[in-house]
């Protein structure tokens, strides 16, 4: 902590400089291949263009970003550059054990010192192993070492190629350094970690040599003394002959007869030539050889004290790469400054004969096409200079800080929210604060639920969306994806094996064969798990906004789909849903009535009606007319409301559009959905929670919404308004409760219109609400002047216009002339005026 | 689902040009495609109003709405092009759309049989609810994938003949017969001024308006 308040203060430099050397401890790196092209306009088995084998990989890889492990080097990104170029960034320490063997040439290592290494490197093989993946390109420039103290840490880098390219069919390179390859791998056997422990003991021998194996000859050469290995093979004792033939070949073999029987004995396993014969990683770790070396690291890593790194270092890898590129870093322009990306001039590769069948000559492809194995390590210098003069309370924010500092920081956070979205989003300082606030929100949920929902309000940042919308759902893992079947064939495997290859597919996750294969299991868990529901187009799109969030994390990506529909679509996905469908796009129309009457009424008088374009809106909550980067902002609002809340988006969107809707017939208005126009997304988030919060919550009542309490005596019932009702009504109807509420905490939001007889209304009344008899008045005229009552429109204006009375059709009839005339924001008192002598206590006047 | 969307009333009648020197008969039809889903119903309709082709095209949800003019001989025939969804689930929308059509286009795709099967069912059900004048287009979609095909072209075309509808094998990809499907359509539709009794007129409509921008 000496460290971090030394950061803290102004004087930063020096203290960069002081932490420069302990830099070269945490870096980034890139890489960079081209997968293998498809020769030409190939097409699959569906009809449709095979996947670019670059979009496979980046879907394969995903998978490896989600392993830490001390003795590995951790994936943070894979980005697809242009001609099926794919550039891998991964953690890079250390340097590798060809230069750490360069730097110790004066004084070779010590066996106890390659023994260290190499228990490590076994211990990377074994986790890789766990997780069923085989390495097959272990070699020095693959095994990075630091040296910490007297002891070598060891991390295993690049070891992720051959999954991601799954075993080399990907890419037009061969996987591997011939030199530490096992004989089986030459004859084609591709996919066994015993074939990585042959590897592991020809580095282990060429160490202990201290040789270098082979340094002359040719690779094919060397790959005919491996395959001489295997004709040379006796049933037993292969690995013994194998030892030997190199240990002379290379004058060593007294050197080798000097080593410990047992290491001899492990080295003599390994390099069996029938791979069943050699021992599996973990067994490596048992061996005697290495007892010394695992309590060594033991005792090391329990005796390590918190490293003196910079506060930024400390962070997780993936938020330093995150703010690495907020902060302007660009992993191409990297590439290209190393040399690594050339371009050239594209008329240079036009074809020079394009025969009929379709296929061409073209020139060779120029040398910067080939695989070039150079690593380009990111500058990490740069980001900790932006962000060194941030305190280190912003590396930990305090919860349940004093309030002082929390106005400070309020005032502070309130000047950025002044920002527009996606510039605060791109603000590299506001993003580090956010997003060390969510991880510790996030550490602490579900007893930070409250905090999370408030901050989240504000926004959420993009690097933490998926646990947070998983937080914001309510959504605890517990395991119970895994117990769900997602295999067995079901009926509706047609559906979702058409629909998925159509779904969101100009995302490169989601058009991966990876992302088609989990969108899958996902749909089919889905239906799986509730036998009440059947699947319908469409839940693929709704389900693809969690996948692309939690690619890695199927489970959570479930759980919040499955905490998500009933809360938004509860019942929508019933075999039969009209009724559903129908009550939700009838209170679609009165909302519209209530927040746009005049655009209500167009709509309506040319037939324009929400079952021919809005099905798919509310279906779907948006996500099959929106693109995923549109989505994800409308859906951090939604989360945050009930269910109404989709209403008011769709009302929004119309909003939005309401001039060209006014000014247009059916086919027009028709047309324009069917193609939406680019939605402002931004002002559709604002005016939906504009007219979300300002709208009482009896009015957005639903049969068939989600509910999780009773409701209260003066609410509407359950069942209380029937479809009918709904269909006949254009306003909405609100409880006696919200006007109850209304009057006593914002009675000037309130106008009341009381529709009954003078003379009932002098017996009884509510104060201050306006007494229009029904029975006088003449509705022909659209006109609230033809009412003739004094200063209506000033006294209707800006509030929630109540239409009161004691025969319900008086209410209704006076309440579509009200939309007629462009009343903003009317509605129907359910149950009458007599609902509120049953108010306690008493808020009626009587004389 | 009560409402009827809009009828395709075929409004017809002379349409005086700018100029005022010739005088083109112009009309309206409200067309409507049904069939299994991922067969092509929409890459279809997008080819033909749009000249375009998407191979990730995205799946209809409810429906789509498009027009698209043409001209035969000295008619312009404007299309109202309802585009269903596909899936099983979505059958009961599917009368709010084809009622009142004049004319509709089934889709299935030659790869799959069962696509096939269910074109079939989808014709019945046109002659059992559609307008008894309804004219009914058979399409044998993804031609172009005729390497791969299941569906015989002579199978279809019997069942066609048999059924009196229209055949053609189409590919949206390629665009292959795709125009000429909508063309042949067109020149089987009556383009007298009355068009038959049996179209629902829903109340409310705006007149129905002349179109006439093109063939000039």
């Amino acid at each position: 902590m000496a460290n971090a308040t030394a950061a803290t203060n102004t004087g930063t430099s020096a203290s960069a400089v002081n932490n420069s050397n302990k830099l070269e401890t945490r870096r980034l790196c890139a890489l960079t291949f081209f997968a293998k092209l498809h020769p030409g306009d190939v097409c699959g088995s569906n009809g449709l263009p095979l996947t670019p084998n670059s979009i496979a990989i980046l879907g394969r890889s995903q998978r490896l970003k989600q392993l830490q492990h001390a003795n590995l080097c951790q994936y943070l990104d894979v980005v697809r550059g242009k001609h099926e170029r794919t550039i891998v960034v991964s953690e890079y320490v250390g340097h590798t054990l060809e230069e750490h063997v360069k730097r110790h040439a004066n004084t070779p290592l010590s066996n106890t010192q390659l023994l260290r290494i190499f228990y490590q490197v076994a211990k990377a093989l074994d986790v890789l192993h766990a997780h069923k993946l085989v390495v097959h390109n272990l070699e020095p420039r693959h095994i990075l070492i630091e040296q910490q103290q007297q002891l070598e840490q060891v991390k295993l880098f690049n070891y992720g190629l051959h999954h991601m390219t799954k075993g080399g069919a990907y890419v037009p390179f061969p996987l591997g350094n011939v030199r530490y390859m096992a004989p089986e791998r030459l004859l084609g056997a591709n996919g066994s970690i015993k074939s990585d422990v042959w590897s592991w003991g020809m580095l282990l021998l060429e160490q202990l040599l201290h040789v270098e194996l082979w340094p002359r000859l040719k690779l094919s050469n060397i790959a005919w003394k491996l395959l001489a290995f295997v004709r040379s093979n006796s049933s037993s004792g292969g690995g013994a002959l194998v030892l030997e033939k190199i240990a002379r070949e290379h004058q060593r073999w007294e050197m080798y007869q000097e080593l410990p029987h047992e290491l001899r004995h492990l080295l003599e396993r390994c390099l069996s030539v029938l791979p069943a014969q050699r021992p599996l990683p973990s067994e490596l770790l048992q061996h005697k050889c290495f007892a010394d070396a695992a309590e060594m690291l033991q005792v090391a890593s329990e005796h390590q004290q918190l490293e003196q790194l910079p506060l930024l270092l400390r962070c997780p890898l993936a938020q330093i790469y995150h703010l690495w590129q907020l902060a302007g870093g660009d992993v191409q322009a990297e590439l290209k400054k190393e040399g690594l990306i050339r371009s050239e001039a594209p008329i240079l590769a036009l074809p020079q004969i394009v025969r009929l069948s379709g296929s061409s000559v073209c020139p060779p492809r120029s040398q910067s096409y080939l695989m070039d194995e150079r690593i380009v390590l990111l500058k990490l210098q740069p980001l900790l200079q932006r962000l060194s003069r941030l305190p280190a309370s912003v590396y930990f924010p305090l919860l349940q800080s004093q309030p002082r500092r929390q106005q400070q920081q309020q005032q502070q956070q309130d000047l950025q929210q002044q920002l527009p979205l996606l510039i605060r989003e791109r603000d590299i300082e506001y993003q580090f604060r956010r997003v060390r606030l969510f991880t510790r929100l996030l550490h602490g949920f579900p007893h930070t639920a409250d905090q999370l929902q408030r901050e989240a309000a504000i926004d959420i940042p993009p690097l933490l969306r998926g646990p947070v919308w998983a937080a914001l759902l309510g959504v605890l893992p517990n395991a119970s994806y895994a117990k769900i079947d997602k295999f067995t064939a079901t009926t509706t495997d047609r559906q979702i094996e058409v629909d998925i290859p159509r779904c969101h597919q100009y995302d490169e996750l989601l058009s991966s064969p990876d992302g088609h294969r989990k969108l899958k299991r996902l749909l089919k868990a889905w239906v799986t798990a509730h036998p009440q529901y059947v699947y319908w187009q469409g839940l693929d799109s709704l389900t693809a906004p969690f996948l692309y969030l939690n690619f890695n994390n199927e489970e959570l990506a479930f759980l919040s789909l499955f905490r998500f529909i009933p809360k938004y679509l509860q019942w929508f996905f019933l075999k039969d849903n009209s009724a559903i469908i129908k009550e939700y796009l009838s209170k679609f129309s009165q909302l519209s009535a209530f927040h746009e009457p005049l655009l209500a009424q167009h709509l309506s008088s040319i037939n324009f009606i929400p079952e021919l374009f809005a099905i798919p809106w509310f279906l779907t909550m948006f996500s099959h007319v929106f693109p995923l980067h549109k989505i994800l902002h409308l859906w951090d609002k939604l989360m945050l409301g009930d269910s109404s809340y989709p209403l008011f988006i769709g009302i929004a969107i119309l909003k939005q559009l309401k001039s060209t809707l006014l000014s247009s017939g059916f086919n027009e208005c028709i047309l324009l959905f069917s193609d939406l126009p680019d939605i402002v997304m931004e002002n559709c988030v604002i005016e939906s929670q504009k007219m979300y919060e300002c709208t009482p919550k009896s009015i957005t009542h639903r049969q068939h919404a989600l509910r999780t309490q009773a409701p209260h005596v003066l609410d509407i019932g359950l069942a209380e308004v029937e479809l009918q009702h709904l269909q006949s009504e254009q306003c909405p109807r609100i409880s006696a409760k919200d006007v109850y509420q209304l009057l006593q905490q914002a009675p000037n939001e309130l106008a009341l219109i009381d529709l009954r007889s003078v003379v009932e209304y002098s017996r009884v009344h509510v104060p201050h609400s306006i007494n229009i008899p029904f029975a006088t008045v003449l509705l022909g005229e659209q006109r609230l002047e033809a009412l003739n009552v004094p200063y209506l429109e000033a006294q209707l204006r800006g509030r929630i216009v109540v239409c009161v009375s004691n025969i319900h059709q008086h209410a209704v009839e006076f309440s579509h002339f009200l939309v007629a005339c462009g009343v903003l924001r009317t509605c129907i008192l359910h149950k009458g005026f007599n609902v509120l002598h049953s108010i306690e206590p008493n808020i009626l006047i009587s004389n | 689902m009560a409402t009827t969307p809009r009828s395709g009333g075929s409004g017809s009648g002379a349409a005086q040009r700018p100029n005022g020197t010739s005088q083109n008969k112009s009309c309206q039809f409200k067309l409507v495609l049904l069939g299994e889903s991922a067969v092509g119903k929409s890459s279809l309709v997008l080819r033909f109003v749009k000249g375009q082709f998407h191979e990730y095209q995205e799946s209809t949800i409810g429906a789509a709405f498009l027009t698209q003019t043409i001209c035969i001989e000295d008619t312009v025939v404007k299309f109202e092009i309802w585009d269903t969804a596909g899936q099983e689930r979505y059958h009961s929308l599917a009368p709010m759309y084809y009622r009142g059509a004049q004319a509709a286009i089934v889709v299935y795709d030659i790869q799959n049989q069962d696509s096939f099967q269910r074109a079939k069912t989808w014709v019945k059900e046109l002659h059992k609810q559609a307008s008894p004048n309804i004219v009914i287009a058979l399409a044998g979609n993804k031609a172009d994938l005729s390497n791969i095909r299941v569906v015989e072209f002579d199978e279809a075309k019997q069942y066609a003949e048999e059924n009196g509808l229209l055949f053609m094998e189409t590919s949206a990809k390629t665009g292959m017969n795709v125009n000429d499907i909508f063309l042949a359509i067109a020149k089987k539709l009556p383009k007298n001024d009355n068009n038959q009794g049996s179209v629902i007129k829903p109340n409310g409509n705006e007149p129905t308006q002349t179109t006439n921008n093109c063939c000039k």
